[in-house]
Protein backbone atom coordinates (compact mmCIF):
# COMPACT_ATOMS: atom_id res chain seq x y z
CA UNK A 1 0.00 0.00 0.00
CA UNK A 2 2.94 2.50 1.07
CA UNK A 3 4.02 2.44 -2.71
CA UNK A 4 1.04 3.44 -3.93
CA UNK A 5 1.41 6.72 -1.78
CA UNK A 6 3.15 8.52 -4.04
CA UNK A 7 1.06 7.56 -7.17
CA UNK A 8 -1.82 8.31 -5.08
CA UNK A 9 -0.14 12.36 -3.89
CA UNK A 10 0.90 12.60 -7.62
CA UNK A 11 -1.68 12.09 -8.89
CA UNK A 12 -4.21 14.33 -6.66
CA UNK A 13 -1.66 17.33 -6.83
CA UNK A 14 -1.64 16.74 -10.92
CA UNK A 15 -5.79 16.75 -10.34
CA UNK A 16 -5.97 19.50 -8.20
CA UNK A 17 -3.22 21.57 -10.18
CA UNK A 18 -5.56 20.87 -13.32
CA UNK A 19 -8.70 21.76 -11.47
CA UNK A 20 -7.03 25.30 -10.62
CA UNK A 21 -5.58 26.27 -13.78
CA UNK A 22 -9.30 25.08 -15.57
CA UNK A 23 -10.86 27.48 -13.21
CA UNK A 24 -8.78 30.23 -13.93
CA UNK A 25 -9.43 29.56 -17.87
CA UNK A 26 -12.65 29.69 -16.88
CA UNK A 27 -13.38 32.81 -14.99
CA UNK A 28 -11.48 34.42 -17.53
CA UNK A 29 -13.21 33.42 -20.46
CA UNK A 30 -16.89 34.51 -18.45
CA UNK A 31 -15.94 37.66 -17.18
CA UNK A 32 -15.33 37.08 -13.93
CA UNK A 33 -11.81 39.06 -14.19
CA UNK A 34 -13.45 41.72 -15.62
CA UNK A 35 -14.79 44.95 -14.15
CA UNK A 36 -14.49 44.12 -11.17
CA UNK A 37 -16.05 47.46 -9.48
CA UNK A 38 -19.30 46.69 -10.62
CA UNK A 39 -19.00 43.41 -9.80
CA UNK A 40 -18.60 44.23 -6.22
CA UNK A 41 -21.53 45.68 -6.02
CA UNK A 42 -23.49 42.41 -7.49
CA UNK A 43 -24.56 41.47 -3.81
CA UNK A 44 -27.09 44.55 -4.06
CA UNK A 45 -29.98 44.60 -5.73
CA UNK A 46 -33.41 47.14 -6.03
CA UNK A 47 -34.78 45.58 -3.02
CA UNK A 48 -31.76 45.91 -0.92
CA UNK A 49 -29.38 49.03 -2.97
CA UNK A 50 -25.94 50.08 -1.74
CA UNK A 51 -26.58 52.73 1.01
CA UNK A 52 -29.51 50.78 2.84
CA UNK A 53 -27.97 49.36 5.88
CA UNK A 54 -29.91 45.64 6.51
CA UNK A 55 -29.15 44.38 10.05
CA UNK A 56 -30.14 46.08 13.00
CA UNK A 57 -30.81 45.13 16.64
CA UNK A 58 -34.20 44.02 17.57
CA UNK A 59 -37.57 45.96 19.17
CA UNK A 60 -35.38 49.40 18.43
CA UNK A 61 -37.61 51.22 16.52
CA UNK A 62 -38.31 55.01 17.40
CA UNK A 63 -41.69 55.90 18.95
CA UNK A 64 -43.60 58.32 16.61
CA UNK A 65 -43.16 62.01 17.55
CA UNK A 66 -46.61 63.37 18.89
CA UNK A 67 -46.70 66.55 18.00
CA UNK A 68 -48.90 69.24 20.54
CA UNK A 69 -51.96 71.42 18.87
CA UNK A 70 -51.04 75.34 18.76
CA UNK A 71 -52.39 77.42 20.97
CA UNK B 1 -40.00 29.69 -10.33
CA UNK B 2 -39.96 26.62 -11.74
CA UNK B 3 -37.88 23.19 -10.09
CA UNK B 4 -36.16 20.75 -11.64
CA UNK B 5 -37.92 17.49 -11.94
CA UNK B 6 -35.18 15.13 -9.53
CA UNK B 7 -31.70 15.28 -8.64
CA UNK B 8 -30.50 13.25 -11.62
CA UNK B 9 -32.14 15.70 -13.96
CA UNK B 10 -29.69 18.68 -12.26
CA UNK B 11 -26.72 16.80 -12.54
CA UNK B 12 -27.33 15.67 -15.61
CA UNK B 13 -24.71 17.88 -18.28
CA UNK B 14 -27.73 17.57 -20.72
CA UNK B 15 -30.49 19.26 -19.05
CA UNK B 16 -30.81 23.03 -19.43
CA UNK B 17 -29.34 24.42 -16.77
CA UNK B 18 -31.56 28.00 -17.15
CA UNK B 19 -34.91 26.27 -16.13
CA UNK B 20 -35.25 28.65 -13.72
CA UNK B 21 -35.47 32.67 -13.41
CA UNK B 22 -33.71 35.15 -11.29
CA UNK B 23 -35.37 34.50 -7.61
CA UNK B 24 -35.97 36.85 -4.75
CA UNK B 25 -33.81 37.43 -2.01
CA UNK B 26 -36.89 36.62 0.52
CA UNK B 27 -37.65 33.31 -1.96
CA UNK B 28 -34.78 32.07 -1.70
CA UNK B 29 -33.86 32.43 1.73
CA UNK B 30 -37.60 30.57 2.23
CA UNK B 31 -36.26 27.60 0.20
CA UNK B 32 -33.61 27.33 2.21
CA UNK B 33 -35.53 27.24 5.16
CA UNK B 34 -35.72 23.40 6.56
CA UNK B 35 -32.52 21.98 5.81
CA UNK B 36 -30.76 25.64 7.30
CA UNK B 37 -32.43 25.35 10.45
CA UNK B 38 -32.05 21.59 11.21
CA UNK B 39 -28.11 21.98 10.83
CA UNK B 40 -28.44 25.25 12.91
CA UNK B 41 -30.04 23.50 15.61
CA UNK B 42 -27.54 20.21 15.17
CA UNK B 43 -24.83 23.32 15.70
CA UNK B 44 -26.27 24.78 18.66
CA UNK B 45 -26.99 20.81 20.46
CA UNK B 46 -23.24 20.51 19.70
CA UNK B 47 -21.89 23.87 20.79
CA UNK B 48 -23.43 23.16 24.25
CA UNK B 49 -22.47 19.89 24.35
CA UNK B 50 -18.91 20.87 23.38
CA UNK B 51 -18.41 24.04 25.66
CA UNK B 52 -19.72 21.56 28.85
CA UNK B 53 -16.24 19.59 27.60
CA UNK B 54 -14.32 22.11 27.49
CA UNK B 55 -15.01 23.16 31.07
CA UNK B 56 -14.69 19.81 32.38
CA UNK B 57 -10.92 19.53 30.34
CA UNK B 58 -10.05 23.17 31.27
CA UNK B 59 -11.09 22.66 35.35
CA UNK B 60 -9.23 19.11 35.17
CA UNK B 61 -5.48 20.87 33.90
CA UNK B 62 -5.27 22.93 37.61
CA UNK B 63 -7.45 20.73 39.83
CA UNK B 64 -6.75 17.02 38.78
CA UNK B 65 -9.30 15.56 40.75
CA UNK B 66 -12.20 17.67 39.06
CA UNK B 67 -14.79 14.33 38.09
CA UNK B 68 -11.82 11.67 38.79
CA UNK B 69 -13.73 9.02 39.38
CA UNK B 70 -15.20 8.96 35.96
CA UNK B 71 -13.22 6.82 33.22
CA UNK B 72 -15.15 8.20 30.53
CA UNK B 73 -14.75 11.64 31.49
CA UNK B 74 -10.51 11.46 31.97
CA UNK B 75 -8.52 14.46 30.71
CA UNK B 76 -7.64 12.74 27.36
CA UNK B 77 -11.41 11.82 26.46
CA UNK B 78 -12.81 15.30 27.61
CA UNK B 79 -10.30 16.90 25.75
CA UNK B 80 -10.18 14.85 22.64
CA UNK B 81 -14.09 14.75 22.80
CA UNK B 82 -14.37 18.63 23.25
CA UNK B 83 -12.28 19.78 20.43
CA UNK B 84 -14.24 16.93 17.99
CA UNK B 85 -17.50 18.09 19.12
CA UNK B 86 -16.95 21.91 18.71
CA UNK B 87 -14.94 21.04 15.04
CA UNK B 88 -17.26 18.89 13.82
CA UNK B 89 -20.03 18.95 15.73
CA UNK B 90 -20.70 22.97 15.60
CA UNK B 91 -18.19 24.23 13.31
CA UNK B 92 -19.07 21.92 10.30
CA UNK B 93 -22.54 22.10 10.84
CA UNK B 94 -22.88 26.06 10.97
CA UNK B 95 -19.87 26.35 8.21
CA UNK B 96 -22.44 24.26 6.12
CA UNK B 97 -25.47 26.40 7.19
CA UNK B 98 -24.31 29.35 6.25
CA UNK B 99 -22.25 28.09 3.29
CA UNK B 100 -25.23 26.94 1.40
CA UNK B 101 -27.30 29.76 2.61
CA UNK B 102 -24.83 31.79 1.04
CA UNK B 103 -24.29 30.41 -2.23
CA UNK B 104 -28.32 29.57 -2.91
CA UNK B 105 -28.66 33.53 -2.06
CA UNK B 106 -25.01 34.21 -4.09
CA UNK B 107 -26.44 32.00 -7.45
CA UNK B 108 -29.67 34.01 -7.13
CA UNK B 109 -31.00 30.25 -7.23
CA UNK B 110 -34.04 29.02 -4.93
CA UNK B 111 -32.23 25.98 -3.09
CA UNK B 112 -33.01 22.57 -5.07
CA UNK B 113 -33.40 19.31 -3.41
CA UNK B 114 -33.40 19.79 0.27
CA UNK B 115 -34.14 16.99 0.41
CA UNK B 116 -29.94 15.81 -0.73
CA UNK B 117 -29.07 18.53 3.06
CA UNK B 118 -31.57 17.35 4.51
CA UNK B 119 -30.38 13.39 4.23
CA UNK B 120 -26.55 14.84 4.61
CA UNK B 121 -27.73 16.44 7.82
CA UNK B 122 -28.82 12.81 9.32
CA UNK B 123 -25.70 11.41 8.01
CA UNK B 124 -23.68 13.68 9.31
CA UNK B 125 -24.80 14.30 12.67
CA UNK B 126 -25.58 10.47 13.20
CA UNK B 127 -21.51 9.82 12.59
CA UNK B 128 -20.27 12.54 14.93
CA UNK B 129 -22.40 11.23 17.64
CA UNK B 130 -21.15 7.78 17.08
CA UNK B 131 -17.83 9.67 16.64
CA UNK B 132 -17.91 11.34 19.84
CA UNK B 133 -19.53 8.86 21.71
CA UNK B 134 -16.45 6.58 20.49
CA UNK B 135 -13.82 8.85 21.96
CA UNK B 136 -15.63 8.69 25.11
CA UNK B 137 -15.99 5.05 25.01
CA UNK B 138 -11.87 5.25 24.73
CA UNK B 139 -12.11 4.65 20.82
CA UNK B 140 -9.87 7.80 19.93
CA UNK B 141 -7.63 7.28 17.37
CA UNK B 142 -5.15 9.65 19.36
CA UNK B 143 -4.33 11.36 16.02
CA UNK B 144 -5.19 14.69 16.88
CA UNK B 145 -8.02 16.53 14.90
CA UNK B 146 -8.95 13.00 13.76
CA UNK B 147 -9.85 10.99 17.04
CA UNK B 148 -12.79 10.07 16.00
CA UNK B 149 -12.99 6.08 15.51
CA UNK B 150 -12.39 4.74 11.88
CA UNK B 151 -16.57 3.45 11.96
CA UNK B 152 -17.46 7.33 12.34
CA UNK B 153 -16.15 8.18 9.08
CA UNK B 154 -17.94 6.69 6.30
CA UNK B 155 -20.94 8.62 7.79
CA UNK B 156 -18.86 11.60 7.59
CA UNK B 157 -17.84 11.19 3.83
CA UNK B 158 -21.63 10.17 2.67
CA UNK B 159 -23.32 13.27 4.30
CA UNK B 160 -19.98 15.10 2.89
CA UNK B 161 -20.81 13.68 -0.97
CA UNK B 162 -24.17 14.40 -0.34
CA UNK B 163 -23.55 18.55 0.45
CA UNK B 164 -21.11 18.24 -2.28
CA UNK B 165 -23.43 17.15 -5.13
CA UNK B 166 -26.27 19.68 -3.73
CA UNK B 167 -23.36 22.80 -4.21
CA UNK B 168 -23.10 21.42 -7.73
CA UNK B 169 -26.30 21.78 -8.74
CA UNK B 170 -26.80 24.98 -7.17
CA UNK B 171 -23.34 26.22 -8.97
CA UNK B 172 -24.75 24.92 -12.07
CA UNK B 173 -28.50 26.66 -11.79
CA UNK B 174 -27.12 29.67 -10.37
CA UNK B 175 -28.29 33.10 -12.18
CA UNK B 176 -25.90 36.05 -10.68
CA UNK B 177 -23.94 35.96 -13.64
CA UNK B 178 -20.96 36.90 -11.59
CA UNK B 179 -19.43 34.80 -9.22
CA UNK B 180 -18.95 37.11 -6.06
CA UNK B 181 -15.80 36.47 -3.77
CA UNK B 182 -17.78 35.04 -1.25
CA UNK B 183 -18.40 32.35 -3.67
CA UNK B 184 -14.90 31.54 -4.50
CA UNK B 185 -14.30 30.96 -0.85
CA UNK B 186 -16.70 28.76 -0.17
CA UNK B 187 -16.21 26.64 -3.69
CA UNK B 188 -12.84 26.36 -2.98
CA UNK B 189 -13.52 25.14 0.56
CA UNK B 190 -16.22 22.86 -0.92
CA UNK B 191 -13.66 21.51 -3.38
CA UNK B 192 -10.35 21.41 -0.46
CA UNK B 193 -12.68 19.61 1.97
CA UNK B 194 -13.01 16.28 0.81
CA UNK B 195 -9.34 15.80 -0.37
CA UNK B 196 -8.01 16.93 3.16
CA UNK B 197 -10.19 14.38 4.86
CA UNK B 198 -10.35 11.25 2.70
CA UNK B 199 -6.48 11.86 2.40
CA UNK B 200 -5.88 11.89 6.20
CA UNK B 201 -8.39 8.77 6.82
CA UNK B 202 -6.86 6.69 3.91
CA UNK B 203 -2.88 7.88 4.76
CA UNK B 204 -3.24 7.95 8.89
CA UNK B 205 -6.35 5.27 9.47
CA UNK B 206 -6.71 2.64 6.54
CA UNK B 207 -3.52 2.15 5.60
CA UNK B 208 -1.28 4.41 8.10
CA UNK B 209 1.64 5.91 6.79
CA UNK B 210 4.93 5.08 8.86
CA UNK B 211 7.25 6.99 11.15
CA UNK B 212 7.88 10.76 11.11
CA UNK B 213 5.43 10.31 7.67
CA UNK B 214 2.17 10.05 9.29
CA UNK B 215 3.46 13.13 11.57
CA UNK B 216 3.60 15.36 8.64
CA UNK B 217 0.30 13.80 7.22
CA UNK B 218 -1.38 14.49 10.47
CA UNK B 219 -0.12 17.96 11.01
CA UNK B 220 -0.59 18.68 6.94
CA UNK B 221 -4.36 18.00 8.01
CA UNK B 222 -4.45 19.38 11.22
CA UNK B 223 -3.47 23.14 10.17
CA UNK B 224 -5.58 22.89 6.73
CA UNK B 225 -9.18 21.86 8.21
CA UNK B 226 -8.98 25.36 9.77
CA UNK B 227 -6.67 26.75 7.34
CA UNK B 228 -7.99 25.32 4.06
CA UNK B 229 -12.22 24.84 5.15
CA UNK B 230 -12.99 27.26 8.25
CA UNK B 231 -10.85 30.21 7.01
CA UNK B 232 -12.36 30.15 3.50
CA UNK B 233 -15.60 29.90 4.80
CA UNK B 234 -14.98 32.71 7.70
CA UNK B 235 -13.78 34.67 5.14
CA UNK B 236 -16.50 34.41 2.85
CA UNK B 237 -19.06 35.55 5.00
CA UNK B 238 -17.23 38.29 6.16
CA UNK B 239 -17.24 39.34 2.60
CA UNK B 240 -20.49 38.76 2.25
CA UNK B 241 -22.12 40.33 5.42
CA UNK B 242 -19.65 43.13 5.89
CA UNK B 243 -20.83 45.09 3.07
CA UNK B 244 -24.03 44.00 2.96
CA UNK B 245 -24.83 45.36 6.74
CA UNK B 246 -23.36 48.33 5.91
CA UNK B 247 -24.83 49.15 2.84
CA UNK B 248 -21.67 49.68 1.02
CA UNK B 249 -19.58 47.54 -1.52
CA UNK B 250 -15.99 46.03 -0.63
CA UNK B 251 -13.74 48.38 -0.84
CA UNK B 252 -11.63 47.20 -3.51
CA UNK B 253 -12.40 43.70 -5.39
CA UNK B 254 -8.80 43.78 -6.51
CA UNK B 255 -7.53 43.31 -3.24
CA UNK B 256 -9.79 40.53 -2.45
CA UNK B 257 -8.74 38.98 -6.02
CA UNK B 258 -5.08 39.05 -4.41
CA UNK B 259 -5.93 37.74 -1.05
CA UNK B 260 -8.40 34.93 -2.19
CA UNK B 261 -5.43 33.79 -4.51
CA UNK B 262 -2.35 34.11 -2.49
CA UNK B 263 -4.38 32.18 0.14
CA UNK B 264 -5.11 29.57 -2.02
CA UNK B 265 -1.36 29.39 -3.19
CA UNK B 266 0.24 29.45 0.19
CA UNK B 267 -1.99 28.60 3.12
CA UNK B 268 -1.70 24.50 2.42
CA UNK B 269 1.98 24.67 2.84
CA UNK B 270 1.86 26.04 6.57
CA UNK B 271 0.71 22.87 8.68
CA UNK B 272 5.07 21.44 8.19
CA UNK B 273 6.23 24.94 9.98
CA UNK B 274 4.24 22.93 13.11
CA UNK B 275 7.00 20.41 13.00
CA UNK B 276 9.95 22.63 12.98
CA UNK B 277 12.71 20.88 15.27
CA UNK B 278 11.17 17.36 14.87
CA UNK B 279 12.87 14.39 12.66
CA UNK B 280 11.32 15.32 8.86
CA UNK B 281 13.04 16.44 5.95
CA UNK B 282 14.31 19.86 6.73
CA UNK B 283 13.40 21.08 2.70
CA UNK B 284 9.71 20.06 4.06
CA UNK B 285 9.72 22.58 7.17
CA UNK B 286 11.32 25.28 5.43
CA UNK B 287 8.70 25.50 2.50
CA UNK B 288 6.28 25.60 5.54
CA UNK B 289 8.20 28.60 7.34
CA UNK B 290 8.34 30.01 3.68
CA UNK B 291 4.76 29.56 3.26
CA UNK B 292 3.78 30.88 6.76
CA UNK B 293 5.62 33.71 6.37
CA UNK B 294 4.17 34.56 2.92
CA UNK B 295 0.11 34.43 4.18
CA UNK B 296 1.70 37.65 5.21
CA UNK B 297 0.13 38.78 1.92
CA UNK B 298 -2.93 37.18 2.00
CA UNK B 299 -3.49 37.98 5.64
CA UNK B 300 -2.85 41.94 5.23
CA UNK B 301 -4.45 42.30 1.89
CA UNK B 302 -7.48 40.96 3.59
CA UNK B 303 -7.13 43.43 6.87
CA UNK B 304 -6.51 46.40 4.34
CA UNK B 305 -10.05 45.76 2.59
CA UNK B 306 -12.04 45.07 5.48
CA UNK B 307 -10.75 47.90 7.74
CA UNK B 308 -11.25 50.19 4.41
CA UNK B 309 -14.91 48.66 3.64
CA UNK B 310 -15.23 49.48 7.66
CA UNK B 311 -14.06 53.01 7.21
CA UNK B 312 -16.97 55.65 8.06
CA UNK B 313 -19.13 52.75 8.99
CA UNK B 314 -17.79 52.30 12.45
CA UNK B 315 -20.87 53.42 13.86
CA UNK B 316 -22.86 50.85 12.90
CA UNK B 317 -21.83 48.51 15.52
CA UNK B 318 -23.89 50.27 18.30
CA UNK B 319 -27.19 48.87 15.79
CA UNK B 320 -26.41 45.85 14.47
CA UNK B 321 -25.26 42.61 16.09
CA UNK B 322 -24.31 41.05 12.80
CA UNK B 323 -21.30 43.40 12.08
CA UNK B 324 -20.21 43.34 15.83
CA UNK B 325 -19.82 39.94 15.60
CA UNK B 326 -18.17 40.04 12.27
CA UNK B 327 -15.88 43.01 12.78
CA UNK B 328 -14.85 40.92 16.00
CA UNK B 329 -13.69 37.77 14.10
CA UNK B 330 -12.06 40.00 11.19
CA UNK B 331 -10.33 41.64 13.59
CA UNK B 332 -9.12 38.48 15.19
CA UNK B 333 -8.60 36.75 11.45
CA UNK B 334 -5.92 39.21 11.13
CA UNK B 335 -3.88 38.87 14.74
CA UNK B 336 -4.48 35.12 14.60
CA UNK B 337 -2.72 35.14 10.87
CA UNK B 338 0.09 37.57 11.73
CA UNK B 339 0.78 35.41 14.81
CA UNK B 340 0.59 31.90 13.02
CA UNK B 341 3.24 33.44 10.71
CA UNK B 342 5.58 34.49 13.53
CA UNK B 343 4.66 30.98 14.39
CA UNK B 344 6.68 29.46 11.92
CA UNK B 345 9.67 31.06 12.49
CA UNK B 346 12.58 28.67 14.03
CA UNK B 347 13.68 30.46 16.58
CA UNK B 348 10.37 31.48 18.05
CA UNK B 349 9.01 27.97 17.63
CA UNK B 350 11.64 26.68 19.38
CA UNK B 351 10.25 28.84 22.42
CA UNK B 352 6.57 28.73 21.66
CA UNK B 353 5.70 25.14 20.41
CA UNK B 354 4.70 22.50 22.72
CA UNK B 355 3.38 25.05 25.04
CA UNK B 356 -0.14 26.51 26.10
CA UNK B 357 1.07 29.36 23.14
CA UNK B 358 -0.36 26.94 20.59
CA UNK B 359 -3.51 26.35 22.36
CA UNK B 360 -4.17 30.20 22.23
CA UNK B 361 -3.33 30.77 18.70
CA UNK B 362 -5.85 27.25 17.83
CA UNK B 363 -8.46 29.17 19.67
CA UNK B 364 -7.96 32.87 18.25
CA UNK B 365 -8.44 30.98 15.05
CA UNK B 366 -11.31 29.08 15.59
CA UNK B 367 -13.25 30.62 17.85
CA UNK B 368 -11.88 34.41 18.29
CA UNK B 369 -12.67 34.24 14.49
CA UNK B 370 -14.56 31.93 12.81
CA UNK B 371 -17.08 30.63 15.68
CA UNK B 372 -17.66 34.72 16.16
CA UNK B 373 -18.12 35.20 12.66
CA UNK B 374 -20.62 32.56 12.33
CA UNK B 375 -22.40 33.69 15.53
CA UNK B 376 -22.76 37.11 13.50
CA UNK B 377 -23.74 35.11 10.34
CA UNK B 378 -26.57 33.27 12.19
CA UNK B 379 -27.92 36.70 13.73
CA UNK B 380 -28.51 37.62 10.43
CA UNK B 381 -30.10 34.55 8.80
CA UNK B 382 -31.96 32.75 11.26
CA UNK B 383 -34.47 36.20 11.17
CA UNK B 384 -34.78 35.65 7.50
CA UNK B 385 -35.19 31.79 7.67
CA UNK B 386 -38.34 32.00 10.54
CA UNK B 387 -39.54 35.71 9.35
CA UNK B 388 -39.22 36.52 12.99
CA UNK B 389 -37.25 39.27 14.60
CA UNK B 390 -34.76 37.72 17.58
CA UNK B 391 -36.49 38.12 20.80
CA UNK B 392 -34.25 39.50 22.81
CA UNK B 393 -31.78 42.28 22.06
CA UNK B 394 -30.40 42.15 25.49
CA UNK B 395 -29.25 38.38 25.55
CA UNK B 396 -27.52 39.43 22.12
CA UNK B 397 -25.64 41.77 24.21
CA UNK B 398 -24.75 39.30 27.08
CA UNK B 399 -23.44 36.60 24.13
CA UNK B 400 -21.34 39.12 22.54
CA UNK B 401 -19.78 40.63 25.63
CA UNK B 402 -19.29 37.67 27.38
CA UNK B 403 -17.62 35.83 24.53
CA UNK B 404 -15.83 38.83 23.41
CA UNK B 405 -14.41 39.18 27.05
CA UNK B 406 -13.76 35.41 27.47
CA UNK B 407 -12.09 34.41 24.15
CA UNK B 408 -9.91 37.90 24.85
CA UNK B 409 -8.89 36.66 28.07
CA UNK B 410 -8.55 33.25 27.22
CA UNK B 411 -6.14 34.04 24.14
CA UNK B 412 -4.33 36.28 26.65
CA UNK B 413 -3.70 34.02 29.42
CA UNK B 414 -2.97 31.36 27.77
CA UNK B 415 -0.25 33.05 25.18
CA UNK B 416 1.49 34.55 28.39
CA UNK B 417 1.24 31.07 30.27
CA UNK B 418 2.68 29.57 27.44
CA UNK B 419 5.32 32.46 26.73
CA UNK B 420 6.13 31.55 30.63
CA UNK B 421 6.55 27.57 30.02
CA UNK B 422 8.18 28.18 26.43
CA UNK B 423 10.89 29.96 28.16
CA UNK B 424 11.16 27.82 31.48
CA UNK B 425 11.83 24.76 29.51
CA UNK B 426 14.16 26.38 27.60
CA UNK B 427 16.08 28.17 30.46
CA UNK B 428 20.25 27.70 30.87
CA UNK B 429 22.00 28.78 34.12
CA UNK B 430 25.58 29.70 33.93
CA UNK B 431 26.69 25.96 33.25
CA UNK B 432 24.64 25.20 30.10
CA UNK B 433 22.53 22.84 32.53
CA UNK B 434 18.74 23.34 32.82
CA UNK B 435 17.42 26.06 34.99
CA UNK B 436 14.57 24.40 35.56
CA UNK B 437 15.22 20.93 35.20
CA UNK B 438 11.49 19.61 37.64
CA UNK B 439 9.33 19.63 35.04
CA UNK B 440 6.43 20.27 37.78
CA UNK B 441 8.11 23.90 38.67
CA UNK B 442 6.81 24.51 35.27
CA UNK B 443 3.54 22.94 35.59
CA UNK B 444 3.21 25.21 38.89
CA UNK B 445 4.13 28.27 37.03
CA UNK B 446 1.19 27.94 34.80
CA UNK B 447 -2.04 27.09 36.77
CA UNK B 448 -2.61 30.87 37.44
CA UNK B 449 -3.00 31.19 33.85
CA UNK B 450 -4.65 27.62 33.45
CA UNK B 451 -7.26 29.22 36.56
CA UNK B 452 -7.53 32.59 34.33
CA UNK B 453 -8.92 30.12 31.17
CA UNK B 454 -10.94 28.54 33.28
CA UNK B 455 -12.68 32.20 34.12
CA UNK B 456 -12.85 32.54 30.75
CA UNK B 457 -14.06 29.35 29.71
CA UNK B 458 -17.34 30.40 32.40
CA UNK B 459 -17.70 33.63 30.70
CA UNK B 460 -17.92 32.42 26.69
CA UNK B 461 -20.21 29.25 28.79
CA UNK B 462 -22.80 32.21 29.83
CA UNK B 463 -22.77 33.60 26.64
CA UNK B 464 -23.17 30.23 24.71
CA UNK B 465 -26.61 30.04 27.22
CA UNK B 466 -27.57 33.36 26.16
CA UNK B 467 -27.14 32.30 22.87
CA UNK B 468 -29.11 29.02 23.19
CA UNK B 469 -31.91 30.58 25.05
CA UNK B 470 -32.79 33.32 22.55
CA UNK B 471 -31.90 30.98 19.58
CA UNK B 472 -34.56 28.66 21.56
CA UNK B 473 -37.16 31.00 22.27
CA UNK B 474 -37.27 32.34 18.24
CA UNK B 475 -37.54 29.04 16.97
CA UNK B 476 -40.47 27.78 19.49
CA UNK B 477 -42.04 31.59 20.21
CA UNK B 478 -45.94 31.59 19.63
CA UNK B 479 -46.77 31.16 15.86
CA UNK B 480 -49.24 33.52 16.03
CA UNK B 481 -46.72 36.71 17.10
CA UNK B 482 -46.48 38.81 13.97
CA UNK B 483 -44.44 38.07 11.63
CA UNK B 484 -42.54 40.66 9.13
CA UNK B 485 -43.41 40.10 5.60
CA UNK B 486 -40.33 41.41 4.21
CA UNK B 487 -37.57 39.43 6.02
CA UNK B 488 -35.07 40.98 4.15
CA UNK B 489 -35.45 44.84 5.51
CA UNK B 490 -36.28 44.51 9.11
CA UNK B 491 -36.21 48.17 10.07
CA UNK B 492 -35.15 51.23 8.64
CA UNK B 493 -32.17 53.02 9.45
CA UNK B 494 -33.95 56.26 10.11
CA UNK B 495 -36.63 54.62 12.43
CA UNK B 496 -33.79 53.29 14.78
CA UNK B 497 -33.04 54.52 18.05
CA UNK B 498 -29.72 54.80 19.64
CA UNK B 499 -29.14 51.49 21.99
CA UNK B 500 -28.44 51.82 25.50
Amino acid sequence: MESLFPIIAVTTGAAITATAVYALRWSSKHGQLRDFEKNAASIFDEKEPVGHPTDFFPQKRRKPKTTTPAT
Amino acid sequence: MSTTPNPAASINPGSPPDLAARAELSEIDASTRNPAVFFLCSSMLWLLAGTALALIASFKLHTPHFLGDLEWLTFGRARAAHLNTIIYGWSLNASFAVAFWLTARLSRSILRHAGILMAAGVFWNTGVTAGVLGILAGDSTSIEWLEFPAYAAPMLLVAYALIGAWAVITFRFGKSGHIYVSQWYILAALFWFPWLYSIAQIMLLLAPAHGTVQALVNWWFAHNLPGLWFTPIGLGAIYYFLPKVLGKPIHSYHLALLGFWSFAIFSGWTGAARLAGGPVPAWVVTAGIAAGFMMLLPVIVTAINYHLTMTGGFGALKFSPTLRFIVFGAFNYTLAGLIGSLQADRAISETLHFTHFTIAHAHQGMYAFFTMVMFGSIYYILPRLLLREWPSAMLIRVHFWTTATGATLYILALSIGGAIQGWMINALDAQGGLLHPQVLDIVKATLPWLFSRSIAGMLVTIGHLAFAVNFCWMLFRDPAAPRHTAPTLFHDPAETEEPS
